[in-house]
């Protein structure tokens, strides 16, 4: 093999801040061959996005190249001046982003745009231009690309954004190109169509690509080699299959053992913390389920209808207007749950899983149809029903957003149990331990606030609200979508164990199949507002009988390799 | 999109009748302009005479339905102190302060923006500091102080300016314009900086803080990936992404300053509207206030249409979901 045509030797990038200096990127040395992809693996804070940042020469103040140097054929990068960088960007080194939705303008069109990454280092007319970019367009198969190139982005699906930005990245026919997270923001499915693309684009011209991600299973699938990241070091760094398979450093262990999707189903995976005595292997313990239908929702239908005003109303009696278009989010959904049971909600983005899940927490009302929980109603029978009742509660996303900033987090997790008489303000604190202790957070943190906590500990305080409660059945809405895989892994297992201990029903909301089939019992495939198929998590994974279930199994980035020793555990 | 403007025009005609009802109502309570009309030692008969006349003797409402009436036929009214049509009284001063109040948002807007986006952009550096205090004065400080300092040293103490009063006209469609020529232009130069001071520390306030904001995101993170060069991205991202804010304000201070530039009018001599609707309230003028209301209030119907209208062009999200 020839020179790399990229060469990354002792790099120090530190960020100056009024607390000290933080070493984002501590030492790291690699290399990309040409025609290669370079899986960089990390988890948040690892400085992966940093370096890709400071070979592309655009880290943010107060960040700084402290030492290193970073060699694009020979050339050296570092200490470049900044119009001698510009001039490499885009045109040798270009980089494609996270969210698509963030990375385009939205007032500009997709030609506009594009127009002016080729001006920027090129001086066309304006037809050649635009022949140009309809040929880039073409290149990531968007179809028809002459119309399309005057779309605008939000005229694109999240996918089709996608591909403009690694259309502009491509523009120049860089020799690098550096994807931060690319498929992150994606369902599963466009991700897959993404990844069979860029593997194609690299083939076809021959181009080097480094892939930053969180997520080994994505990253195993595109790369050729791997490099981990812990702290702004590369602990390990190999041919894919090796360092997946047979992992030297005990952090790339770990990463993997995290992974649902190498454990079996309702075993606690293995976390940083499992190395405690009794934490290894222990496999959640089933309660026995009673009462087949505990909740029960019926034939719910939920419509989203603009709030019409009176002169509206008006036009669309005298056929001047047309009426507004109301949103079917859910459509016609029955199902059940039973006591004790795990079901999981699986869907893609707008598939009206997040509508369903507040509805059946009463969050919601729907249009038509009811909700039962052990016999009794969950939302009252008026138009504007109130909840009926504290024992379903629900656990967010974005834990964050759902905690008040400017309370402590035993204030918010007292509020609830007080207000519902579940405690006394004078018992108020001993109550909050108790539920913190559960979560296995410490009691005297109930007097910190939200920003003072991690993102896994705030998702244990998410949860020890909704466990305050004293509810028998808990609406996860993708509780650990924006966690790292260890991370995650904590909170699954602490979600297994407090099912049992606390016999909850559950029901598990999420686009990602790996973390519903560890959790669930049973698996509900939702598609544009309806349940396509239900049952038990092995026959949707094994057996799949809708095309559209078996076209999401199939789009599950998997490891190359699985070892054997789990197989059989 | 027709629906949409139809939904507007609905919306506006309810708006100016609303308007027309308190204005009536509100100039009805402040006097009766009879005792200004007529000399005091005029008779009781020669008195009752003129209210009769006027129509001043009926009840209010039916006061209001005879104006709206006329109205509706075209005809706001005369004047009782100039004894001229209403429509024809306002469209001579119309010009004078239209050209005032566009010269002063045109400065504001050609000098605030570019300066606003600079401090926006480099936030931490001195010129912007300075940007910025300025900025904070020339909110804080009040207009007529500015106006007189500005008489003070160009016409006062440099004589190169005058300080009052409008230049030479030329009539251009059949309406007199001053800024076509070289006197106009020289008398409009002082009224319309000091009456821009504030729109401008507006501009330049808005401008910098979504430049700041605008320079955070990965849109720009992503064009810089790109190899466009800062000039490029600051003129064709960030301008267009800041001027939804900007054409908001726009709107609103072009209408605020064709209808309250008195203060400004007043010190400078300007012959606009300003003088006039301080002369007819002094005066009791009934039919000027209420005609010279109601345009003001259609005035800022017209322009909150225009600027929802610009949304739409500006941004594309916009467009789409209208008409529904």
């Amino acid at each position: 093999m020839t020179d790399p045509v990229l060469k990354v030797t002792d790099l120090y990038t530190h960020f100056e801040t009024q607390t000290g200096t933080v070493k984002a990127v501590d030492g790291i040395s690699f290399h990309l061959n040409r025609g290669e992809v370079l899986g960089l693996v990390g988890e948040s804070g690892s400085g992966k996005s940093i370096t890709g940042f400071s070979i592309i020469g655009l880290i943010d103040r107060p960040g700084q190249i402290k030492g290193g140097s970073i060699k694009l054929e020979g050339r050296e990068l570092v200490g470049l001046a900044e119009d001698g960088l510009r001039h490499i960007r885009g045109r040798e080194i270009s980089m494609v982003f996270q969210d698509p939705m963030m990375t385009l303008n939205p007032v500009l069109t997709v030609f506009e745009q594009m127009a002016m990454a080729l001006r920027a280092h090129e001086n066309v007319s304006n037809t050649e231009a635009r022949a140009r970019c309809i040929q880039a367009l073409r290149q990531v198969r968007i179809i028809d690309p002459q119309q399309k190139i005057d779309f605008y982005p939000h005229q694109f699906s999240g996918g089709m954004r996608q591909r403009v930005a690694i259309a502009i990245a491509l523009l120049h026919r860089p020799k690098v190109i550096i994807a931060d997270e690319p498929t992150t923001a994606l369902d599963v499915s466009v991700q897959a169509e993404i990844l069979v693309e860029v593997k194609s684009l690299v083939a076809e011209l021959g181009i080097s690509l480094i892939w930053i991600s969180h997520d080994l299973a994505t990253v195993a699938s595109i790369s050729n080699r791997i490099a981990v990241m812990r702290y702004g070091k590369i602990v390990e760094t190999g041919p894919a299959a090796e360092v997946l398979g047979a992992p030297a450093h005990p952090y790339t262990q770990m990463l993997l053992n995290a992974l649902p999707s190498r454990s079996r189903p309702g075993q606690l995976l293995a976390t940083q913390e499992s190395h405690k005595p009794g934490g290894e292997s222990k496999t959640a313990g089933w309660i026995e389920q009673k009462s087949p239908n505990f909740v029960s929702v019926k034939h719910v239908v939920k419509k989203f209808e603009r709030a019409t005003g009176l002169w509206s109303r008006i036009g669309v009696k005298l056929n001047l207007m047309q009426p507004p278009k109301a949103v079917l989010a859910v459509n016609d959904v029955s199902f059940t749950i039973a006591q004790g049971e795990a079901l999981g909600l699986v869907g893609e983005s707008g598939s009206g899983k997040s509508t369903l899940g507040r509805i059946v927490c009463g969050i919601y009302h729907p249009t038509q149809g009811e909700i039962k929980l052990d016999g009794a109603s969950v939302v009252s029978a008026c138009q504007r029903g109130r909840k009926l009742t504290t024992k379903v509660q629900m656990i967010f996303q974005d834990p964050f957003a759902s905690l008040d900033p400017r309370r402590t987090i035993g204030q918010s997790i007292a509020e609830g149990p007080i207000a519902h008489k579940l405690t006394t303000r004078a018992n108020a604190r001993d109550y909050v331990a108790r539920w913190l202790e559960a979560v296995s957070l410490d009691r005297a943190m109930a007097d910190r606030y939200p920003h003072q906590f991690s993102g896994g500990q705030r998702q244990r305080i998410a949860i020890a609200r909704a466990l305050a409660m004293r509810p028998d059945v808990i609406v996860c809405d993708e509780p650990v979508a924006s966690l790292d895989v260890s991370i995650q892994a904590q909170i699954l297992n602490l979600l297994l164990t407090l099912r049992s201990e606390f016999g909850l029903t559950l029901l598990f909301i999420s686009h990602d199949l790996g973390v519903v089939r560890h959790l669930c019992d049973r698996i509900a495939v939702m598609y544009r507002g309806q349940i396509v198929e239900v049952g038990s998590a092995e026959s949707i994974f094994e057996a799949p009988k809708q095309p559209y279930t078996k076209m999401l199994v199939d789009a599950i980035p998997k490891l190359i390799s699985k070892r054997p020793a789990l197989q059989d555990a | 999109m027709v629906a949409f403007i139809v939904r507007r025009m609905w919306q506006a005609l309810l708006v100016i009748i609303v308007m027309s009802m308190l204005v009536f109502y509100g100039v009805f309570v402040i006097g009766n302009p009879i005792d200004v009309l007529i000399s005091p030692d005029a008779t009781q008969e020669i008195r009752q005479q003129i209210i009769t006349q006027y129509g001043l003797d009926l009840p209010i409402w039916q006061q209001y339905l005879h104006f709206m009436n006329a109205l509706i036929h075209g005809d706001l009214g005369r004047s009782f102190v100039y004894n001229m049509p209403v429509v024809e009284l306002i469209a001579s001063r119309f010009p004078a302060t239209m050209e005032l109040a566009t010269m002063a948002i045109l400065l504001a807007s050609a000098i605030g923006i570019p300066l606003g986006i600079y401090a926006g952009y480099r936030p931490n550096g001195w010129p912007s500091k300075a940007i910025m205090a300025a900025s904070i004065l020339g909110f804080s400080v009040p207009t007529f102080w500015i106006g007189l300092m500005m008489i003070m040293v160009f016409a006062v103490e440099l004589g190169v300016l005058p300080a009052g009063g409008r230049g030479e006209a030329v009539s251009i469609f059949g309406i007199p314009w001053s800024f076509p020529t070289a006197t106009g232009l020289q008398h409009l130069i002082l009224p319309a900086a000091n009456l821009s001071l504030f729109k401008m520390s507006m501009m330049i306030r808005l401008a910098a803080s979504g430049t700041r904001e605008i320079m955070l995101t990965d849109t720009i993170k992503f064009a810089r990936a790109a190899g466009i060069d800062e000039f490029t991205i600051l003129r064709r991202h960030v301008l267009r992404l800041i001027s939804i804010p900007l054409v908001t304000v726009f709107g609103l201070e072009l209408g605020s300053t064709i209808a309250f530039a008195v203060v400004t009018e007043t010190i400078f001599s300007w012959p606009g509207l300003g003088k006039l609707i301080i002369d007819s309230i002094t005066s009791l003028d009934r039919p000027v206030m209420i005609a010279y209301l109601m345009m003001v209030s259609l005035l800022f119907i017209t322009i909150n249409l225009a600027v929802d209208l610009a949304y739409a062009v500006l941004d594309p999200r916009m467009r789409q979901g209208d008409g529904k």
